[in-house]
């Protein structure tokens, strides 16, 4: 069935393989830490590595694609996410007031990761159809916005502000790429901020409006929604330049740290691997990002260019904001850390996203023939 | 989906050109400088809290998780002169709220308060008191629970978060009624002692109140441990590690022996009284025994406000420790002092007689002496025996109150005794110019009189009056009563010992003492004497009786005792020391309104002194018990 290409093997980015690799297995090691001390611990671990195991099987076979077939379910994959938001919305299963789950039986699927995806892919397609040194006015942009409000909306009355601001993190990532006139720039930015205390007044719950609120004055209310501030703070704090040591961790094992398998992870690694081993892991994963913005320069076509840069600056501002919020710098928000925080759907995604690069790395050479089976 | 369509989306796609690419790689470097501020924007975050305030940051970790403790140090045992134990220590189990950093706490205190069976508010109520104290400080919710409930709570504690069980070492008694006074009790510190004590005391700590728990607090109390308790987030105890261990106390042998000690308390009764016992050439204490008398467990185990307001209004005052608080004028007891002044005065002589009517005439005021029909013909010795008080007032006649006063002080009177014990009372020796600078008046030599037969101004403390008669038995030397023989450290060192400490001298260059003990050793054995109920076959028994006057008015005059009312019933007082050739122990016996000294006090000194021959003869051989030699007396006393 599918003829193997020596140099589909050379041409793959090793260097993304490798520092994917070193993650996720950083990532395995420090969960391990995070819920020794749980009550389910282990059989959270042990999904995670189930999902391992699944996530590898699906980059085997996205990698046996031509990642340009994705331009031919682009539309269909798009309009199956909006759907399964909207079931999701209607039927999601509550968790944490939130509606943010279906359940299958066998998983928990949270379409809003897979939505991420979706939308990358989406204004991907989009993008490459279009001359990027045109300067692009409104009236082409709206299509894009469309795509983008559509999830976003959807996702918003989960709620779940985290995930739907990365919608727009990821739009204006992309948009980035082909030149938009001032004009409309100004006015898209300007409308922004106007939504600003519309949001506040009217779309915010107030459980979101405290969080940000706290970012400014943790202190403020020391047992409500600045507990997680205070406490991951005291455990990245705390850590100090070389760490509590591996499974040392007081503020994880004696259970302060709330989330600590799932959005404050990285909590967990910087109380026991102090500065450096924070300051290490925060390279390689945004040494991880430079290296995909490569696979993004050097595609073989405008199609693979966009999505690899979609997909990259998917993983950055996922990374920056989850750390960001570790660290006190961002109101907490819904957000995984791709390959350190536990949680199917995130991790499915995020191997999606990389089996996808090194699809595009692959190909960088391919002719015309899509080389499809 | 058909293939030609496929493959003609992708041919749209081929056409990048080198301008577009170059636009796009512009951007995608762009790209890369934001990455790199992300990075320094991290990096540098991480700086400030990792390395810049990582310290902070530690020590809130650690104060997040952990709980300082102080441990109470076992306080050192007392014990008597033979060994025997008098106080020691039981482990006592309180119920804690270690105060974890968490909001719902409603469910644990609910079901605490069920398995303690005290109403829900009661426990919140104790938990809002201490919410101004540190936090690291456990509340005690309950105290000294009985072995169930420890049990129970110990089984649930996985459903009672935050709360533990602490042992804490308690008073134990070997006899709860055996010297209130002298052992003493422990209280909570006030702010007083908070700031003269010096050591680590912390508000809510014990300390000795009374006794020798007070007087030897430093001694008995130890050194405090520490503990280090670790919490999680929900206030389950994970560990707890005692970093610094708690010394125990040092044990205390004090003089006491708790036999005596016990046969004097029984001996005195339903009476408020005092009995003092006194080795004559150590001024060691054998038995200072004070009735009414307390429980020491009762006040161990802290006593509410009721039951303090009690103790406090009750008329007779048994917090009060009679033995040397207790100041009562000395009576005939006092005489003996007045013999010697007079003798060394050149007043009288041991063969001066004087002849007793009954009553005398001084001034225009009648001194009766108690046997209305009087002595006749009476001697020093006669007198002494007797308690002739005409004798004693035409020796006074002759003598100056302030000499009479000097001789006092001199033997011991109007001054501390010394013994290690708060709030010992140093009674009052009158002198003319003391009733000047009280009452403005001058001294009238009527007054001298009646001080002479320890009625009038003169107040004493039965300490005082047991060291006159060990100090007329030994030869004038006046020891400082002592009621700590040795103090030991936990590894059984003897660390201090308490050896004699003569603190004054009396000097009797013509043998005075001698003439006054041959004196009292009649007034005991002497059919006539006064004393004849404190006698012992076998052992010779020298002492004194006396009555103090309550009511300075002749109402009662004829009455007999117990036709008259007890609150103004007379003191009775007797002294006395044993053997009288070879003095060992020196005794006073106080009975606060009891009547008469021969009928009341006299008994209650037979008793304990036949206690402690016997004691000392079973301990030396099988010889015979020294046993009563008279006992039906009906002789008058005075």
């Amino acid at each position: 069935m599918f003829k193997f290409d020596r140099r589909l093997f050379i041409s793959l980015h090793w260097g993304v393989l490798s520092l994917s690799l070193l993650l996720a297995a950083l990532g395995v090691i420090n969960l391990y830490s995070a819920t020794i001390s749980m009550r389910a611990g282990h059989q959270i671990f042990m999904h995670q590595l189930a999902y391992y195991g699944l996530g590898t099987g699906i980059i085997v076979l996205i990698l046996s694609v031509d990642y340009r077939f994705l331009l031919s379910i682009n539309r269909i994959s798009y309009v199956a996410v909006i759907l399964l938001l909207a079931f999701a919305l209607i039927s999601g299963k509550q968790i944490a007031a939130t509606s943010r789950w279906i359940d299958l039986g066998f998983f928990r699927l949270q379409p809003s990761e897979l939505a991420k995806l979706a939308l990358v892919i989406s204004l991907a397609s989009y993008y490459s159809r279009r001359d990027c040194c045109l300067a692009t006015g409104l009236k082409d942009l709206l299509p894009t916005i469309a795509m983008t409000a559509v999830p976003f909306v959807l996702i918003l009355l989960q709620p779940d502000l985290g995930t739907a601001l990365m919608l727009i993190f990821i739009f204006c990532s992309m948009t980035f790429l082909i030149r938009v006139k001032w004009q409309t720039v100004t006015l898209l930015v300007g409308s922004a901020f106007a939504v600003v205390p519309v949001a506040w007044l009217w779309l915010l719950k107030p459980y979101q409006k405290r969080r940000i609120l706290t970012l400014f004055n943790p202190e403020m209310d020391a047992h409500g929604a600045g507990y997680h501030i205070i406490q991951s703070k005291i455990a990245v704090g705390s850590g100090m330049l070389f760490g509590k040591g591996y499974i040392h961790g007081t503020q994880v094992h004696l259970n302060f740290l709330p989330e600590r398998h799932t959005d404050f992870i990285f909590s967990v690694l910087a109380e026991e691997w102090g500065f450096l081993g924070s300051l290490f892991v925060i390279i390689a994963f945004f040494g991880l990002i430079v290296l995909i913005f490569e696979i993004a320069a050097n595609a073989r076509d405008k199609f693979g260019f966009m999505l690899a840069f979609g997909l990259g600056s998917l993983l950055l501002w996922q990374g920056f904001i989850n750390i960001g919020m570790i660290l006190g710098l961002l109101p907490v928000v819904g957000m995984p850390l791709p390959m350190f925080s536990y949680g199917g759907s995130s991790l499915i995604t995020t191997m999606i996203a990389i089996g996808l690069l090194l699809n595009i790395s692959m190909r960088k050479f391919m002719a015309g023939s899509p080389g499809l089976l | 989906m058909s293939r030609n369509r496929f493959q003609h989306t992708i041919t749209r796609l081929h056409k990048m050109d080198e301008v577009e690419r170059f636009f796009m790689k512009r951007r995608v470097n762009v790209a890369n400088y934001i990455v790199l501020a992300m990075i320094l924007i991290l990096a540098a975050r991480l700086w400030n809290l990792q390395i810049l305030n990582g310290t902070g940051f530690r020590e809130r970790s650690n104060s997040n998780r952990t709980k300082f403790l102080s441990t109470i140090a076992p306080r050192g045992n007392i014990l008597d002169r033979n060994g025997k134990i008098l106080v020691s220590n039981r482990p006592c189990f309180n119920v804690v709220w270690l105060r974890p950093d968490r909001r719902n706490s409603d469910r644990t205190i609910r079901k605490l308060a069920g398995i303690l069976q005290v109403e829900t508010g009661t426990l919140r109520d104790k938990i809002r008191n201490a919410a101004d104290q540190s936090r690291y400080i456990p509340v005690t919710l309950a105290h000294d629970i009985d072995w169930h409930t420890l049990v129970y709570i110990e089984n649930n504690n996985l459903s009672l978060p935050g709360i533990k069980v602490q042992v804490i070492p308690k008073r134990r008694f070997a006899d709860p009624d055996l010297g209130f006074h002298l052992i003493g009790y422990l209280g909570e510190i006030g702010a007083k002692d908070l700031r003269s004590f010096a050591g680590d005391y912390k508000g809510g700590d014990l300390i000795g109140k009374s006794g020798i728990e007070r007087t030897l607090e430093n001694d008995l109390r130890g050194e405090k441990g520490h503990m280090i308790l670790e919490i999680d987030s929900r206030g389950f105890l994970k560990e707890q590690e005692e970093v610094v261990k708690s010394l125990p106390g040092r044990d205390v042998y004090l003089t006491i022996d708790a036999e005596l000690q016990k046969t004097a308390q029984d001996a005195l009764g339903d009476n408020a009284g005092a009995v003092v016992m006194m080795e004559v050439n150590t001024g060691r204490v054998l038995a200072l025994a004070s009735t009414p008398s307390c429980d020491l467990e009762r006040f161990s185990s802290g006593l509410n406000e009721i039951e303090w307001a009690a103790l406090r209004h009750d008329k007779k005052n048994p917090s009060m420790n009679r033995a040397i608080q207790g100041k009562y004028p000395p009576g005939s007891t006092f005489k003996v002092v007045t013999a010697i002044a007079g003798i060394y005065e050149g007043l009288i002589t041991p063969e001066t007689r004087i002849k007793c009517t009954g009553a005398i005439r001084y001034g225009n005021r009648i001194f009766r002496c108690w046997k209305h029909r009087g002595h006749g013909q009476v001697t020093l010795e006669k007198a002494l025996a007797q308690s002739c008080d005409v004798y004693f007032y035409i020796l006074a006649e002759k003598l100056d109150i302030d000499t009479l006063a000097a001789y006092s002080r001199a033997l011991g009177l109007g001054e501390l005794t010394g013994i290690s014990m708060e709030q010992e009372k140093a009674g009052l020796v009158a002198t003319s110019a003391w009733k000047k600078e009280r009452t403005g008046e001058s001294w009238q030599r009527g007054e001298t009189l009646s001080v002479a037969i320890g009625q009038g101004f003169n107040e004493t403390t039965p300490i005082q009056i047991c060291r006159l008669y060990a100090t007329i038995a030994n030869g004038g030397i006046l020891y400082r009563p002592l009621l700590v023989e040795r103090i030991v450290n936990p590894n059984g060192k003897t660390v201090r010992e308490f050896t004699p400490e003569p603190i004054g001298r009396f000097d009797d260059p013509d043998g005075v003492f001698k003439i006054i003990r041959a004196a009292l050793v009649q007034a005991v054995n002497d059919k006539h004497g006064t004393g004849g109920r404190a006698a012992l076959a076998g052992i010779t028994v020298a002492g004194k009786t006396g009555t103090s006057q309550v009511v300075h008015t002749s109402r009662f005059e004829g009455f007999k005792a117990k036709d008259i009312p007890k609150k103004y019933r007379d003191h009775a007082w007797f002294a006395c020391f044993a053997p009288a050739d070879k003095p060992e122990v020196a005794m006073a016996v106080l009975v606060e309104h009891g009547g008469h000294g021969g009928s009341v006090a006299a008994p209650i000194a037979h008793k304990v002194l036949q206690k402690y021959f016997n004691e000392k003869t079973k301990g030396k051989s099988t010889a015979a018990t020294v046993g009563d030699k008279n006992k039906p007396l009906n002789q008058p006393t005075g």
